[in-house]
């Protein structure tokens, strides 16, 4: 069966046909968080079409499509409780540069069953590899801990990979759908799509799109960060000011 | 030739576009859809995350209740609930402070209106709290940069609430002890500690004190530390602390407290906010609406309960929050890895 696949990739390699173009769609350019966010539906639609300037009329599959969608990054820091004298204290931390605080992957099948694991590796597609190496944890820390950033932010549904989350429609057309959740992180965020064709990319393409807070919330958030003094000269206004209405209301 | 697994073929068969199972809906992948029933959700703009309106405020009124049966401030039951519930702790000390002003300014005015505050008094206290509020949030901000924030705030939680509602327990059920047996209790006035021979005397005519001002400070010193470090107002400290250390007359010690309280924490949402930007505005204000609503409810049920009744219950409420963060010290914890963001990442 491996020396099938391997035998079917070789040939697919050769065919010059194996070039197309990949035409897609994102239901938004820009997630907005309003007062009432509660997470929001994506749909990534597309269409593999034949390349440009080649006599080719239609492409022939069949095709795998893997959609990975990247948050903003972020510096991150992964750390471990141990026991200390009966106390569970915080002793150990690896500090990782440039962690996406958002990494899902949307295939049409089983990765391993798409490609091999060195294509997986060097499209960096992979969301166990994202933190990375941290510089002075050296390579074994830097793994264990990085394996623990993508756990804990796993389990809050930031990273994942969901292997039939991509459906055909027929044989050139794909839609997916993507869940961000209502914690999602803010920031500009890239979605990758990649077309395999016998374990190799035929076609790729990379789209953005934004998460962000609008209106009040965008204030607020902006606010807080760039005129911390008087944000802070604010609460405490408004503080003070509830506080004497609920006097005055109540006649305390 | 394999095909994907998920395929569908248009080949000679419309595709399976009418899901029959759904109901006839235009066929998706099956997700789990975001809740958007759920009602009244507010996002929170500094913690990132969204919260149910109704817990915010509900907890805030249960809370403020609470404080206005007990005539406490209510930070320390309301950092700790916000923490258990899931908001990150810089963000539910700093907001918490906002929340603490509202709560101690009606009660502050009332006070003042009916002059039961030795303005004299509380100007030491609040300068000393609020180079104390300075001191406190420096630290936080260092802890937070070690990674040891939570771990001083639960052993403080611990040290502080386990302590002070010992004392009060004991306290109160010494009192209720005697007046079943009939005696009536009198509190020796006028013992003189080793303090009162410090120098820097100052007289203070609300309080009837002619005491040194170093004690007076450091009591303003310590508060402010410890409130701007876990976001209470440190009211349950201060008034013990001028009763029994500076014996202030009853009639001002409150309205005193009240007003340090007021000032200091003031003082430190500002310092929280210009430091860690971590106070989230819409998170205190849902806080102080219920807490502010909660706590003149609270007060007129007070009045039903006496006062060793209402100490003894204030204590085992204390003491069931200090349990609460004893046990995440010491119980070996679900998962001993936890990652949280730093700072901002370079371009992608």
């Amino acid at each position: 069966m491996a020396a099938l696949l391997v035998l079917s990739g070789w040939l697919c390699w050769t065919d010059p046909a194996s070039a197309a173009r990949l035409v897609s769609l994102l239901s938004t350019d820009t997630v907005q968080i309003t007062s009432s966010f509660s997470g929001e539906t994506l749909s990534f639609f597309g269409n593999i079409a034949p390349d440009a300037g080649t006599a080719e009329r239609y492409v022939e599959g069949p095709f795998h499509v893997v959609v990975v969608v990247i948050g903003p990054t972020m510096q991150r820091v992964a750390r471990r409780k141990s026991n200390v004298w009966g106390l569970w204290l915080n002793t150990e931390q690896v500090v990782f540069d440039d962690v996406p605080s958002y990494f899902r992957v949307l295939s049409s099948d089983k990765l391993t069953e798409i490609t091999d694991p060195v294509t997986l590796a060097t499209e960096n597609i992979l969301p166990e590899a994202q933190p990375g190496l941290s510089a002075e944890a050296g390579w074994w820390r830097s793994t264990v801990f990085g394996r623990e950033i993508v756990r804990l932010l796993g389990r809050r549904g930031f990273y994942g990979l969901d292997e039939n989350a991509v459906n055909f429609q027929s044989d050139t057309v794909y839609s997916a759908r993507l869940t961000l959740p209502s914690d999602t992180p803010p920031g500009p965020y890239i979605a990758l799509t990649y077309v395999f064709k016998d374990g190799a990319v035929v076609a790729r393409k990379s789209e953005g799109f934004g998460v962000r807070k609008i209106g009040f919330e965008r204030f607020l958030g902006t606010a807080a960060r760039q005129q911390p003094l008087l944000y802070g000269v604010v609460c405490v206004t408004l503080a003070v000011f509830v506080g004497w209405l609920g006097g005055v209301i109540f006649r305390r | 030739m394999r095909l994907p697994r998920n395929f569908r073929s248009i080949a000679g068969f419309p595709a399976p576009f009418v899901d029959t199972e759904f109901g006839g809906r235009v066929s998706v992948p099956l997700f789990s859809f975001p809740p958007n029933g759920q009602a009244l959700q507010v996002y929170l703009p500094i913690a990132e995350l969204s919260v149910n309106l109704f817990f915010l405020i509900g907890i805030g009124g249960a809370v403020g209740f609470l404080s206005g049966l007990f005539g406490v401030g209510g930070g320390f039951l309301l950092t700790p609930l916000l923490i258990f519930s899931g908001v990150p702790s810089p963000v539910a000390v700093a907001s918490v402070t906002g929340q603490v002003v509202a709560a101690s300014t009606s009660g502050a005015l009332s006070y003042y209106r009916r002059g039961m505050i030795d303005l004299h008094l509380a100007l030491y206290l609040v300068l000393s709290g609020i180079l104390g509020a300075f001191i406190g949030v420096y630290i936080f901000s260092v802890l937070r940069a070690m990674g040891q924030l939570d771990l001083v705030i639960s052993l403080g939680f611990v040290i502080l609430l386990g302590s002070v509602g010992s004392l009060m327990m004991t306290e109160s059920i010494r009192s209720i002890l005697k007046r079943r047996a009939g005696i009536v209790v009198r509190r020796e006035a006028n013992q003189h500690n080793w303090f009162h021979g410090l120098p820097m005397r100052i007289r203070f005519k609300k309080s009837k004190l002619y005491i040194s001002v170093l004690p007076v400070l450091v009591i303003g010193l310590v508060i402010g530390i410890v409130g701007s470090l876990l976001g209470i107002g440190g009211g349950f400290i201060m008034v013990p602390a001028l009763v029994y250390l500076l014996r202030v007359p009853g009639n001002v010690v409150i309205g005193t407290s009240l007003l340090q309280v007021v000032a200091m924490m003031g003082a430190t949402t500002i310092l929280h906010a210009v430091q860690s930007q971590s106070v989230d505005i819409l998170l205190a204000f849902c806080l102080m609406v219920g807490g502010t609503v909660g706590a003149q409810f609270g007060a007129s049920a007070g009045q039903y309960l006496r006062g060793e009744q209402l100490r003894a219950l204030l204590a085992i409420l204390i003491l069931l929050v200090a349990i609460r963060f004893a046990a995440g010290l010491l119980i070996a914890p679900g998962d001993p890895f936890s990652t949280a963001v730093i700072g901002p990442g370079g371009v992608l």
